[in-house]
């Protein structure tokens, strides 16, 4: 029951990185590659039916973290203070750019969210690059050390990495002028997600020991784990829909 | 004021601002399923159009539900990790069922049927926003049930200093949960036919060109709206047997939990006698008397006022405790906070949720003004020819 619950975040959280990653990488490099408002639209148009599905990851790890890990929660939040602050800060602000940017007509409104959105998309880079040093670190050090931002600098990389090879992938020689197989895209993912894994690997050992006791683990078990094939199947739903297959339709998006 | 009570204020803050967007999506979430069905079964546009309309109002104030209750969720670990140190085995429990049992598959669906206008096949695509509306009520139980173990710790007994969960059944059949969340139901239905109701007053009284959209919806909204009021007035009366066998004094305390349910009950008693004796008795006339409209109109904001009223009276009638007689407030708090990071923070979520929440409000009014024919959610290709040329288009 620990593994299964150790594993159950593990992969909640490796797939967070996975397939938020790259809607935050898109994010950062709006601004860069989305020269037009056109590009900008495009680029936003093709991450957009992933967000929802993606960042809900994240959403989830803070839940099993309360349930199945409690001893830990709130050291590792409370230890992170700062950066868990600039990481909320930046979601929130990435979000709001995505759902409000078309809510009301003329450049300038646009313009602004599109802003909002690379700003958050930066923020969340470079939040999570800072608290993944810090906790391997074991959150005693000071709070913003000498390699924390050389963390941030790497994860941004990564990040960025990710959401060219998602915007090559989605958009074949459109923004990026490059164009990448879906195995491509697997790589990009696995390096973004490549430092997390290794703190949670380090990590495990740690984690095993602040498992919350059987009783509620299996009361999580059987109330969640019927619901795991609809999630599965959900988000496969989500790729089947929104992948490349089906670039030829044409229909205005909602972000 | 000392670190406690800004920690405390960022909590009812953010929570508060929570509780506004959340309450119309639950009310909303229902009767925008049920249009979309019509539109399903019938196939007729008016039922796609207002589908479309009220639909957009919907995710709109979705967007603002996610960003506040991620702040919501994060903040438990924050300030009050003596909540999770001393009962985390137990009030974790539904909160991780809440976010992978109810809150991933919301998001997953809301984002399908966002996006999958015209390209997912009829039926899967209204079964997307069934699903939604599924999720988004058990995502209310479950954090309602956490919720209620505050007020009263069903099912659970301490073991050397921290509490253990003994008993799951008795976490959902707490006297504080099964009177109460029927009670917020009520409050969501209410609260979303008032938003209906209001927002097809202002259609009619513009004159609007959707007279039959409106009309309809218009009525939709008061029969809501009285089937809601009847849920929560029911309810809400049936908390007192609750409350007074496990927090006998709740509302004798403070003034704040008094004055809370004193305001939400004349607000609600009120509005249920506007509902029962002049709209519901009117609903066939209402849509065409135009001088009743600012006023239906004016009416909007009153459930939205009760419901905050609501959750201070509960909330604030829980204090000095956080989980009712086995831990303080004060105990709860994250050791070594400062009264520097809780202002920090304090005025990053405040003032950054305030502001977007704002925002939000306007956009959903500009959404109301400017009509179905406007509505962006689902909108069909343009029919611009050299737009064609691209792949994707926006
Ligand atoms: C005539 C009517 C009403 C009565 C007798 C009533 C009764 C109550 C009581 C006793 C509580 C406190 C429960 C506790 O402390 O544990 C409560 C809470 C609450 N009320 Fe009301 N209420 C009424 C009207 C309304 C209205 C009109 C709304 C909103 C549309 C509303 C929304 C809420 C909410 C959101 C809460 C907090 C959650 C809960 O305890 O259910 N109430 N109500």
């Amino acid at each position: 029951m620990d593994i299964l619950w150790l594993g159950v975040f593990a992969l909640l959280l490796i797939g967070y990185f996975a397939l938020e990653g790259f809607d935050i990488g898109a994010g950062m490099l709006l601004p860069v590659l989305g020269r037009t408002q056109r590009d900008r639209d495009e680029i936003v148009t093709a991450m957009a039916p992933f967000v929802l599905a993606g960042e809900v990851w994240l959403v989830a790890v803070a839940g099993v973290l309360f349930g199945a890990f409690p001893a830990i929660e709130g050291e590792v939040l409370f230890g992170l203070y700062p950066l868990v602050v600039l990481l909320l800060v930046s979601w929130t602000l990435r979000d709001a750019g995505l759902w409000f940017r078309r809510r009301a007509d003329g450049s300038a409104w646009r313009t602004t969210w599109d802003w909002a959105i690379c700003a958050g998309s930066c923020g969340l880079a470079l939040s999570w690059g800072m608290a993944l040093v810090a906790l391997a670190g074991g959150l005693s050090g000071p709070a913003i050390g000498l390699l924390e931002p050389a963390g941030a600098l790497v994860m941004a990389a990564l990040f960025a990495l990710h959401g060219w090879t998602f915007l090559s992938w989605r958009l074949p020689g459109r923004v990026t002028g490059a164009r990448r197989t879906g195995w491509a895209l697997l790589g990009s993912a696995c390096a973004a997600a490549a430092p997390v894994s290794v703190l949670l690997a380090v990590l495990a050992p740690w984690l095993l020991d602040h498992m919350a006791p059987a009783g509620t683990l299996s009361v999580l078990s059987v109330m969640i784990l019927p619901f795991a094939p609809i999630m599965v199947g959900a988000q496969v739903w989500v790729w089947r829909m929104f992948g490349p297959g089906r670039a030829a339709d044409r229909i205005p998006s909602f972000f | 004021m000392d670190v406690l009570d800004l920690a405390r204020t960022q909590f009812a803050v953010t929570g508060s601002l929570h509780f506004l967007f959340v309450v119309l999506t639950l009310g909303l979430a229902p009767l925008i399923a049920i249009t979309h069905t019509r539109y399903a079964v019938t196939g007729r546009p008016v039922h796609e159009r207002a589908t479309r309309f009220w639909g957009q109002i919907y995710v709109i104030n979705y967007a603002l539900g996610i960003l506040t209750g991620l702040v919501m969720e994060f903040q438990f670990g924050l300030n009050w990790s003596g909540l999770s140190h001393y009962a985390g085995d137990v009030f974790g429990a539904p909160l991780a069922i809440e976010t992978l049992g109810a809150f991933f598959l919301e998001s997953t669906f809301l984002g399908l049927w966002i996006f999958g206008w015209h390209r997912l096949p009829k039926w899967l695509h209204l079964a997307c926003i069934w699903a939604v509306t599924l999720t988004a009520y058990a995502s209310a139980l479950w954090i309602m049930a956490a919720n209620s173990f505050l007020q009263n710790p069903a099912g659970a007994v301490e073991r050397d200093g921290h509490l253990v969960l003994t008993d799951f059944g008795a976490l959902l059949t707490n006297p504080t949960l099964t009177m109460a969340l029927p009670h917020v139901l009520g409050a969501g239905l209410w609260t979303g036919g008032f938003v209906v109701l209001g927002a097809s007053a202002y259609q009619l009284f513009r004159r609007t060109p959707e007279r039959e959209l409106f009309t309809s919806s218009l009525r939709t909204g008061v029969i809501t709206s009285f089937v809601g009021s009847l849920i929560t007035v029911g309810f809400g009366y049936a908390q007192f047997g609750a409350i007074s066998g496990v927090q006998p004094d709740k509302f004798d305390g403070g003034v704040l939990p008094g004055l809370g349910l004193g305001f939400m009950i004349m607000i609600g008693q009120l509005l249920q006698f506007v509902i029962m004796f002049a709209l519901t008795p009117a609903v066939y006339w209402l849509p065409r008397w135009r001088w009743a409209h600012p006023l239906l109109m004016a009416m909007t904001p009153l459930p939205f006022i009760a419901a905050i009223l609501g959750w201070l009276a509960r909330e604030s009638g829980r204090q000095p405790w956080l989980i009712n007689g086995r831990l303080t407030v004060a105990d709860a708090m994250s050791p070594g906070l400062t009264s520097g990071m809780v202002t920090v923070s304090l005025i990053a979520f405040g003032g950054v949720l305030g502001l977007l929440a704002l925002v939000d409000y306007l956009l959903i009014a500009r959404t109301v003004r400017r009509g179905p024919a406007a509505a962006t959610l689902g909108a069909g290709a343009p029919a611009d020819p050299n737009e064609r040329a691209h792949a994707l288009s926006y």
